[in-house]
């Protein structure tokens, strides 16, 4: 594989102890960057970054604390010399209906899928500009979803928190162009992860369909973790030097067709 | 290193210069067999020269059901089949709607859209018919947006994202994907003759802005270039974007982004 444009970038990516997060670190490392780990799971994430080997590293971080997201950002510039790309990864989803939702759960998952990008964006700024100021490509990339970019029954919590994850890489866009930070973000449909598992009953229920015929359906197949993780590698490299404030859907079709 | 294109045979039309010959050239890089398909033969022709390796010309008119269709047959007969198929020609008049005739109109949605439909249509059936393949439609964030002054090409690009999604759909379980990039404004033969008619029409001077490449830097942070499109075309077209269909993918500097 053809990775000149990964190689010796510094990146950070909540969340990757396990599922997408996991597939773009590995997807990254392969292509030659010094990925840090972190996620809310320390254990698994210091497990993912030594399975990578040495040059990685995993930090505990939960994406809900403003000084956890700031410290794990500092960790990782002290152990890269610096930040060239943060994939903002880290998310949780509820399937049940808007109705049944209760408050409490509604604004945890918005404090982390929302306002943990935000926190990490944030926090990563400051160091992606420096990077930016010393000739490097910086990148955010944000795993939204297909969810952001139209209506999926029993997800309401997270489909608002996607599309504010679309909606937010815009504005960062336009407000980090002049000091060289792209952002943009990733839209997958159902990937066959953990966390589509859980979700599979309750749409399943919901369709009076078998949760694979859904998937059939709808978007062809299952998308892989590495496809994911192959769209965030083109985004978060000079590949894509021009591309800011935009979402790249990948999705077998599900948001692109009408019936 | 193994290109990310190796052994796949490839259709440009509108090749001879700007995007689509960029767009060539990197396929070719990538180790595609390149076919580069334009109205101007000379131009094509000498195009592909330079490109040089395995690279081929062919003389076509998109607007051209005929020549549209012998196009994509003689690439099959040559290469024993096609595996990317890039709707890149295109033109663009610069005009208000209003008063605008309708043979203005169609001299640029015949190339824009007919174009793109013909080439999408042929190249999808000859794709079917050897196990699938990628198109790939050079469309515009136009597309997405009134566009004053550039009404036909603005709803001829909005068209052929459009009939992109339906290919997409409706080729699924053939194998066959397509997708649209929208570019932002980049600085080729297609741009450069309008920017003073653009500057005028926006009244730029009284906004105090010198000129319309200082509006692109405010609007886009800068132009774009032919080989930032052929990096996403490349993406687009490889199987590294195997889930990816039936999208539609900006590459503007931030244009569509801001409201302001
Ligand atoms: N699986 C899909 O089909 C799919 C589709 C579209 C988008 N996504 C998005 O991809 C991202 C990853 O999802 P996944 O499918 O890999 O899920 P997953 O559940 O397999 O992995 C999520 C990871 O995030 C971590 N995490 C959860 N809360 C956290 C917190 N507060 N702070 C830090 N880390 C935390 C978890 O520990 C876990 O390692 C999410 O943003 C999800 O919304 C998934
Ligand atoms: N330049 C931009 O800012 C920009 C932005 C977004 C999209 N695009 C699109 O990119 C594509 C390429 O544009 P470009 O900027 O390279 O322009 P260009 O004028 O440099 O090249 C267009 C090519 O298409 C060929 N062509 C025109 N009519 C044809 C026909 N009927 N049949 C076959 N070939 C024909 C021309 O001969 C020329 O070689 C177009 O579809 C254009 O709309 C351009």
């Amino acid at each position: 594989m053809s990775d000149l444009e990964l190689e010796g970038r510094r990146a950070h990516v909540t969340g990757a102890a396990s599922g997408i997060g996991w597939a773009i670190a590995q997807r990254l490392a392969a292509g030659g960057a010094r990925v840090a780990i972190s996620d809310v799971d320390e254990e698994g994430a210091k497990a993912r970054a030594a399975e990578l080997g040495s040059g990685h590293v995993g930090l505990g971080c939960d994406v809900r604390s403003m000084s956890e997201v700031s410290a794990a950002i500092d960790a990782t510039v002290d152990a890269f010399g610096g930040l060239d790309l943060l994939v903002n990864n880290a998310g949780v989803e509820i399937g049940k209906p808007m109705v049944d939702t209760e408050e409490d759960e509604f604004m945890t998952l918005m404090d982390i899928n929302v306002n943990g990008v935000y926190r990490a964006s944030r926090a990563a700024t400051a160091a992606l500009a420096a990077a930016a100021a010393a000739g490097s490509d910086s990148a955010i990339v944000n795993i939204a979803s297909v969810a952001g970019v139209g209506g999926c029954p029993l997800l309401s919590a997270y489909c608002a928190s996607k599309a504010a994850v679309i909606r937010f890489s815009e504005v960062c866009a336009i407000e980090l162009r002049e000091a060289g930070v792209r952002v943009n973000a990733v839209c997958p449909a159902f990937i066959d992860t953990p966390m589509v598992q859980r979700l599979a009953p309750a749409v399943a229920a919901m369709t009076g369909m078998e949760f694979g015929d859904v998937v059939a359906v709808k978007q062809g197949r299952y998308g892989t973790l590495e496809e994911v993780a192959e769209v965030v590698a083109f985004l978060g490299s000079s590949e894509a030097a021009w591309t800011t404030g935009s979402h790249y859907v990948l999705d077998g079709g599900i948001s692109g067709g009408l019936l | 290193m193994a290109g990310k294109l190796e052994g796949k045979i490839a259709l440009i039309t509108g090749a001879a210069q700007g995007i689509g010959l960029a767009v060539a050239t990197r396929y070719a890089a990538e180790g595609a067999t390149v076919v580069l398909s334009d109205i101007d033969g000379d131009a094509v022709q000498a195009a592909a020269e330079g490109i040089g390796g395995s690279a081929s010309a062919m003389t076509a008119d998109v607007t051209s059901e005929e020549q549209v269709a012998a196009l994509v047959g003689e690439v099959v007969a040559q290469h024993g089949g096609l595996d990317i198929a890039v709707a890149n020609a295109g033109i663009a008049t610069v005009q208000p709607a209003v008063g605008m005739s309708l043979a203005d109109w169609r001299k640029v949605t015949s190339v824009n859209l007919d174009g793109v439909f013909l080439t999408l249509t042929h190249a999808a059936g000859a794709m079917a018919a050897s196990g699938g393949g990628a198109l790939v439609t050079i469309a515009s964030v136009t597309a997405q947006a009134g566009s004053p002054l550039i009404s036909s090409y603005a709803a001829a690009k909005a068209g052929a994202v459009n009939l992109t999604r339906t290919i997409a759909i409706e080729m699924r379980d053939h194998g066959v994907r397509a997708n649209a990039i929208c570019p932002g404004f980049i600085d080729t033969e297609l741009v450069k003759p309008h920017k003073k008619t653009f500057a005028d029409a926006l009244g730029l001077e009284a906004m105090g802005i010198p000129d319309f490449d200082a509006f692109i830097a405010m609007k886009q942070g800068r132009y774009g270039t032919e080989e930032e499109v052929a990096a996403l075309a490349t993406f687009l077209a490889s199987d590294r974007a195997g889930f990816c269909t039936a999208g539609e993918y900006n590459l503007d500097g931030g244009l569509r982004a801001s409201l302001l």
